[in-house]
């Protein structure tokens, strides 16, 4: 689709500059951490990846559609667990790493459907509040089915299967060749995960931003400015938030899969509303209704944690005051400070109804 | 199942129900007033449970029974004028991430100067000892507890409703400009309904931990059940709070008799479920459906 509107122009430069740019962060990202000022780890790298998939999804539904959820853990957990469970107890025999992800995705997916059919009813705190109880609905459920889950424990060591596409396996827990690299280190301490992760956040940004540009996300914006208007123009503003839900719970899903593999565990923490919390205090602090704020965010707030946690207890007060901080003084995000953008977290709560 | 744990379940239900009808009367008036959807409100519970086990071990529970309460509120009337006075024209959600920070700052320093353990609440001589009640041994405290509260809700109803401040409260939660301009000073009855909200979330912090115990995370284990009552009885209804928290309460602990497994999951069905077929709750105006 061709950029027309001056709102779609907004969103960013052309595409060729997108994707040369995403994929040149991409690549340079993991070896960023081996330098002393950052002083991450390499799997660190992985882990905000695949968390930042499950943010961006949340950023759909909140930057977007203008909908704040505090029950995107459910979408999130259901997917580490599906994704788990089927290696573990549903397909043993197949061990396919691609049937656990799209069985995590599918189960995400078809809970948010029904939860989604049933929330865009309602608007703003009770929209918030209805999630918030479908959520814990969610985490007792799975905590309760000991027989399937095993409760507190969660699940254990979920034995990654090889990626198998009929030609060549690969082994995401292998890493790449040797290759010395200066103070970024050496090619060899990047594992296949890492590329994979990125191959996949690729495909998602990518995704998103084609979806929020397209005509779709035309629409989200005109339900979020004004939903008794898109009414009148002829759209049912209730069909675009559910889809929009849905496929912000199908993205956690994803994230939630990827997750469970990465750790070879399911853990019950992934359903609770801290995790729902997580979600959105990496988006508001990357920045609400940008295509990179959550991922930033995400990134921001999960390194700042490896290294205060290292040193202190007290790691998540310093998350919550930052989030605060944020919220009272760059209420555009880290991302939508940087861009100067318009586009502010009241302003996309604000959207008229 | 014996018609005596039938009557325990009850009772328990009764109690539990008072402790959530105190907590959501706070969230419900606050609200009501000052259109602030609080998730910080557990906190208050939380830091009011604290000082008070503090104030107990030094001066005695009833000591810390004032203390609690006091310091909250304070607090609570500092947050009002340094920071949420400039959120009140924000959207509600934007107040619900801004109070979200403020319960994980909260819950995080009391985690710093407590420590994550479990605290046991020290219980006088004077309250201990059980009473002979429908042929079962029930604890003396609780039914204090739920006398006390009776008394403190029906104290707060009286205020609003029975005193010039709360015809100011009342009228302003209709039209705030038209209370102003007739002279009604809004800030002011609208920080002191908060501060009353938020010492009635500390009293009763204080009054139930030596039923339940406490940990940081505390606030978050009742603020959720509570927002489920003010869902289901209406937000910004003070009997709606009321009906919704006896219901909670009941609704649990009838639940953990017949079918311990749902005891957790059965409130947020109730909720859902009342949000869907009536969204303004059973006690609520349909006005705030939209907002």
């Amino acid at each position: 689709m061709i950029d027309a509107t001056p709102t779609r122009a907004m969103r960013g430069g052309g595409d060729l500059a997108f994707y040369l740019w995403t994929a040149l962060g991409l690549a340079i990202f993991p070896f960023l951490f081996r330098l002393p000022i950052f002083n991450g780890y390499n799997g660190l790298a992985t882990q905000i990846l695949i968390v930042g998939i499950a943010a961006i999804g949340f950023n759909l539904l909140l930057g977007y559609a203008g909908q704040l959820s505090y029950g995107h853990a459910a979408f999130f957990g259901l997917g580490a667990y599906a994704a788990g469970l089927s290696v573990l107890r549903f397909f043993p025999g197949a061990h396919s790493f691609g049937l656990a992800v799209i069985f995590g995705v599918f189960i995400a997916t078809v809970a948010a459907f029904i939860i989604g059919s049933l929330v865009v009813r309602l608007y703003g705190i009770y929209f918030a509040l209805l999630t918030v109880a479908f959520a814990q609905m969610v985490f007792f459920v799975v905590f309760q089915w000991r027989d399937l889950t095993k409760g507190d424990d969660g699940l254990q060591s979920i034995a990654t299967p090889a990626i198998n596409l009929g030609f060549a396996k690969f082994d995401l827990t292998q890493t790449l060749p040797s290759l010395a690299l200066g103070p970024f280190g050496d090619l060899s301490e990047v594992r296949l995960w890492y590329i994979f992760a990125a191959i996949v956040m690729f495909g998602v940004l990518a995704f998103v931003r084609t979806l929020v540009r397209s005509q779709f996300g035309e629409v989200l914006d005109a339900i979020r400015e004004n939903e008794e208007r898109s009414i009148f123009v002829g759209f049912d503003p209730r069909r675009y938030k559910l889809a929009a839900f849905v496929i912000s719970g199908a993205l956690c899903g994803l994230a939630g899969a990827l997750r469970a593999l990465y750790d070879g565990s399911a853990a019950i923490a992934t359903l609770t509303v801290d995790q729902s919390g997580a979600f959105v205090i990496y988006t508001v602090v990357g920045g609400v209704g940008t295509i990179f704020g959550p991922l930033v965010g995400t990134g921001v707030i999960m390194w700042l944690e490896n290294i205060v946690s290292a040193k202190t207890g007290a790691w998540r007060l310093i998350e919550g005051v930052i989030f605060v901080l944020v919220i009272v003084f760059l209420p555009n995000g880290l991302i939508g400070t940087i861009l100067k953008r318009k586009f502010n977290l009241f302003a996309t709560l604000r959207g008229k109804k | 199942m014996t018609v005596q744990s039938l009557i325990q379940a009850l009772l328990n239900g009764f109690i539990l129900g008072l402790i959530y009808v105190a907590i959501a009367i706070g969230l419900t008036i606050i609200f009501g007033m000052l259109r602030l959807v609080n998730f910080a409100h557990g906190a208050f519970y939380a830091i009011g449970a604290y000082v008070g086990l503090v104030v107990a071990q030094k001066a005695g529970f009833g000591a810390g029974l004032i203390a609690g309460p006091i310091v909250v509120a304070i607090v609570a009337i500092l947050l009002d004028r340094f920071l949420l006075r400039f959120f009140y024209d924000k959207e509600p959600t934007a107040q619900i991430l801004l109070t979200f920070g403020l319960a994980v700052i909260a819950e995080e320093t009391l985690r710093l100067i407590f420590g994550g353990t479990t605290q046991q609440y020290p219980l006088p001589d004077w309250l201990q000892g059980s009473v002979a009640l429908a042929g079962l041994q029930y604890p003396a405290y609780r039914l204090y507890m739920a006398i006390a509260i009776v008394a403190i809700v029906i104290c707060v109803w009286l205020f609003i409703s029975r005193t010039n401040y709360g015809l100011i409260v009342r009228a302003g939660v209709r039209d705030r400009t038209m209370v102003q301009l007739l002279g009604g000073n809004v800030r002011a009855a609208s920080t002191m309904i908060f501060a009353i909200g938020a010492g009635l979330a500390g009293l009763v912090g204080v009054a139930a931990s030596p039923i339940y115990s406490i940990d940081p995370q505390t606030g978050f284990k009742f603020l959720i059940p509570s927002f489920v009552v003010v869902v289901i009885g209406g937000l910004g209804s003070f009997w709606g709070a009321v009906a919704g928290g006896l219901i909670v309460g009941e609704l649990s602990a009838l639940t953990t008799l017949i079918y311990p497994g749902a005891a957790d999951v059965i409130i947020y069905v109730a909720m859902a479920a009342v949000l869907l077929v009536r969204p303004q709750g059973l006690f609520g105006e349909s006005e705030v459906i939209k907002g």
